[in-house]
């Protein structure tokens, strides 16, 4: 059991002597029983991760910051312990397990933290045993982690967590960077420690939807210092990061909201509601074409003579599983990624033949990792130079992104801006650029629906302007929102090129969850139902 | 993934060695080369352990950064002749080899500058030398990084130096990281367009020194998180004396290979400092063993592929020593 009194954390200022004027958190208290399945969340950069971390001493040991309060775990207080002390209480797993393995085999990786922690070698082999089955890792014990799919990776970490005999597990995100069926795997699994193990779970996690109906309570960091926890349907009155069926109750007065898919169906059903056409844009010119593009690595064929065609006017989604070469084909298609054989045809030419110059000219890119592209000491900086590079008005970079971010202090380090601020400062440097088209590889991880609806409108007014998007993406409610042609990529071959209203229609493997709820053809997302 | 071919590892792929053995036959040709001056020898050190990169490694991340390494090694070596032909020390008893026009700059004190200036054979070959030799170095602890495993590295340390043996190994673990780093931003940077001056190379340190040092970080976090540096049932002194003894081996045994590789002096007292080193890690070793306070449930064995590459360095390190390649 898990008991925060009076909690507060806030993180030094720049000097590294004072706290911050605004503390992430501020005088928390609040109760969490053996077994509890909680989600946690709230909008971007509220300090979702930071409250985690403060639960298990990652916080302040490994982020600095101060901390005061009680945290009471079993009735023991372990407030400013190391992390080291708090393992075999609680486990651990972050966003990124590549970026957390210490090991390289799956077995060395699960024993990991039971080797720290002296526990006897029969032990370990039991545990082993009971962990591998509990978590469907059997065959998987003798195989390199490099060669696990997204989910299994995640599985195998929180095996790694759980064998030190924590009963309280910690999850940031784990299924960011995974696809659908990798999500549904780590999700079900946990449903399944919670029920069956008794194992406390606190899960912050953005797919909010696939995980509503199962959780028992909802703790919302609001980023303001103030947390609360509550049932799930009390919890979502900020619109910021409510999910698709929350704020569908909401818009068609349910009451109660309903929580899980089935029982939205039932009240759907009940009293469906009228709902508008969803638009799509009609193709402009070609403006870019591939011709039998390849890429492999060594012998692993990532992308497989793939013809893809982009048009202006027209916003075209990527989609496919983790490792179905998304991210191949967007760098071969810019140019200055791999390309084992094939054309891309432009107007100005094969980007791969342009110079570096001449290829933004023509199409700009913002990859996964945005913050790469980020390099000046403050945001004043990076916003002045972007306009001097694209030789545009000063301010223009400024304006843009302010309509994306809000307005922010330009002053502030572009490394400590949050994950959706960073995006839209790539993105608005990239969109001076004035390029024709415009490539976006995952561009949603991370951002809640508020910071989503932003970044829609402003591929909604480029489609205005003519320009083409591809959007390589996981984010099937995004895609419903936005897209205008979706092409589904399986083992590096384009395998369907449909329209979202049928791709994501209802009985469909990539369904959104509007969908889902309401079977009706033709209608995919929120903003389609007239209240 | 697709149409993925596995191929049975040989047998003295990384997957099979010891990540250790890597290491030692690493620093023992980094050894030789040091107490080496034959140019021969020196390039056949950087030539084999170029050619053991590329028939032992496998498709890991860091084994692709033997080609950093090499480049490195030959800025070195054209630095030091750059600089010994601009920084000339004249020397009048030897054939000139090239004749450049010379500058001589009193200071007031000491002994003038040359600067360029007649260059004789023996001095351009002098800094030929030292220059393929910290190259061949370069290339020895390069095959090393390359090949060893730094995770299995890190699991294999023994539990006596557990705290310093890890240090060492995220050290060693940044090198290969900042490579591959380094790559990925350089490619990103391509899609921001370059700008002028010294902000490019701006653009480059910075995002790789912060994805290096975050990535670092995130793995000290997760090994914390899971245990890592627990007292476990040891006694504060033991603690205390475990940690005495390992800064006393880790002191002695940099000092004694110091002194081996830069006196002219007696070697019988560089290998006294080194055997006291080894003296003091059987302590240590002693005193945390007698507690366990964790548990090996995997180990990882020294095999025969282990066993022929130490004996392969072992016997160039002895060459050397015996001064058959001085």
């Amino acid at each position: 059991m898990i008991e925060i009194r009076n909690l507060s954390f806030s993180y030094l200022n720049a000097d590294g002597k004072q706290k911050s004027e605004d503390p992430q958190l501020s005088r928390v208290n609040l109760k969490i029983a053996q077994g509890e399945f909680v989600l946690v969340c709230g909008p971007t950069g509220s300090g979702k991760s930071t409250f985690l971390k403060t639960l298990n001493g990652l916080a302040p040991s490994f982020t600095g910051g101060l901390i005061s309060g009680e945290l009471l775990i079993n009735g023991v207080d372990l407030l400013g312990s190391e992390p080291h002390e708090f393992s075999h209480l609680v486990g651990y797993v972050n966003q990124q397990p590549e970026g957390a393995f210490v090991a390289d085999l799956v077995l060395d990786e699960i024993v990991y933290s039971a080797e720290q922690l002296a526990v006897s070698k029969e032990q370990i082999t039991l545990d082993i045993e009971r962990l591998s089955k509990l978590l469907d890792l059997e065959d998987l014990l003798q195989r390199p982690l490099a060669t696990l799919s997204g989910g299994q990776q995640q599985r195998v970490a929180i095996a790694a967590a759980l064998i030190s005999g924590a009963k309280i597990l910690l999850l940031d995100e784990p299924t960011s960077a995974l696809d659908l069926q990798g999500a549904t795997e780590v999700l079900n699994i946990l449903q399944k420690l919670a029920k069956t193990e008794g194992v406390t779970i606190l899960l912050a996690e953005h797919r909010i939807s696939r995980v509503i109906g199962a959780v028992d309570s909802v703790i919302v960091v609001h980023g303001d210092g103030s947390v609360t926890k509550g049932k799930p349907e009390d919890q979502f009155n900020d619109a910021r990061f409510a999910p698709p069926i929350i704020e569908l109750g909401q818009k068609l007065n349910w009451s109660p909201l309903a929580i899980t898919s089935k029982d939205a169906r039932e009240l759907w059903q009940k009293a469906p509601a009228q709902f508008s056409y969803r638009e799509v844009s009609k193709a402009g010119e070609l403006v870019l074409e591939t011709r039998n593009l390849e890429v492999s690595f060594g012998t692993l064929a990532a992308v497989q003579s793939t013809s893809l065609k982009l048009y202006g006017n027209q916003i075209t989604a990527l989609m496919g599983e983790n490792g179905s070469g998304k991210t191949s084909l967007c760098w071969a298609v810019q140019g200055s990624g791999l390309r084992t054989t094939g054309d891309v045809i432009t107007k100005s030419g094969d980007p791969q033949k342009l110079s570096i110059a001449e290829r933004l000219g023509v199409l700009t890119m913002v990859p996964q990792r945005a913050s790469d592209l980020l390099f000046l000491h403050s945001l004043a900086d990076e916003l002045h130079e972007s306009d001097d590079f694209a030789e545009v008005p000063a301010g223009t970079t400024a304006a843009l992104f302010q309509k994306l971010a809000g307005r922010i202090d330009t002053a502030i380090h572009p490394r400590d801006l949050s994950a959706g601020q960073q995006l839209a400062l790539v993105l608005s440097i990239q969109l001076v650029k004035n390029a024709p088209i415009l490539i976006l590889d995952e561009p949603t991880r991370g951002l809640d629906y508020a910071a989503k609806r932003a970044l829609a409108k402003q591929l909604n007014t480029l489609r205005t302007a003519d320009r083409s998007v591809l959007l390589a993406t996981h984010d099937i409610e995004f895609v419903a929102m936005i897209a205008d042609r979706v092409l589904v990529l399986k083992d590096g071959s384009i395998v369907q090129d449909m329209s979202p209203l049928d791709a994501l229609g209802a009985d469909k493997e990539l369904a959104s969850q509007i969908s889902e709820i309401t079977d009706q053809p033709g209608l995919i997302t929120i903003e389609q139902v007239i209240a | 993934m697709s149409a993925q071919v596995t191929k049975e590892p040989h047998f003295l792929s990384t997957s099979k060695t010891h990540p250790g053995a890597w290491w030692l036959a690493g620093l023992a040709l980094a050894l030789s080369a040091s107490l080496s001056s034959n140019i021969f020898v020196l390039l056949g050190i950087s030539v084999s352990a170029m050619l053991t990169v590329r028939l032992c490694r496998d498709d890991a991340p860091w084994s692709r950064s033997i080609g950093f390494y090499l480049q490195l090694g030959l800025i070195v070596v054209a630095m030091r002749v750059l600089f010994r032909i601009i920084f000339n020390l004249s020397d009048a008893s030897s054939a000139v080899f090239l004749r450049f026009p010379g500058i001589s700059l009193e200071l007031g004190f000491g002994n003038s500058i040359h600067l360029l200036g007649p260059i004789s054979y023996l001095s351009l070959h002098s800094a030929l030398v030292d220059g393929c030799r910290l190259a061949a170095i370069i290339l020895s602890v390069g095959m090393a990084n390359s090949l060893a495993n730094p995770r299995k590295l890190l699991r294999a340390t023994p539990g006596a130096l557990y705290e310093v043996a890890t240090a060492i190994s995220i050290a060693i673990n940044l090198a290969p990281q900042l490579i591959a780093s380094l790559k990925l931003v350089r490619r990103a940077r391509g899609l921001r367009g370059h700008s002028k001056g010294i902000k490019s190379l701006t653009g480059i340190v910075i995002p790789v020194l912060e994805d290096t040092i975050e990535q670092s970080m995130q793995l000290a976090a997760s090994m914390s998180a899971r245990g890592f540096g627990r007292k476990g049932n040891r006694t504060k002194e033991q603690l205390a004396i475990a940690r005495v003894f390992t800064s006393l081996t880790l002191i002695l045994l940099t000092v004694g290979v110091a002194m081996l590789l830069f006196s002219a002096g007696q070697q019988i007292i560089d290998l006294a400092v080194i055997l006291a080193g080894l003296i003091c890690a059987g302590v240590t070793f002693k005193v945390s063993s007698t507690k366990s306070s964790r548990t090996k449930y995997i180990q990882q064995r020294w095999q025969l592929a282990d066993g022929i590459l130490l004996s392969i360095s072992g016997t160039v390190l002895f060459l050397a020593f015996t001064g058959v390649f001085s």
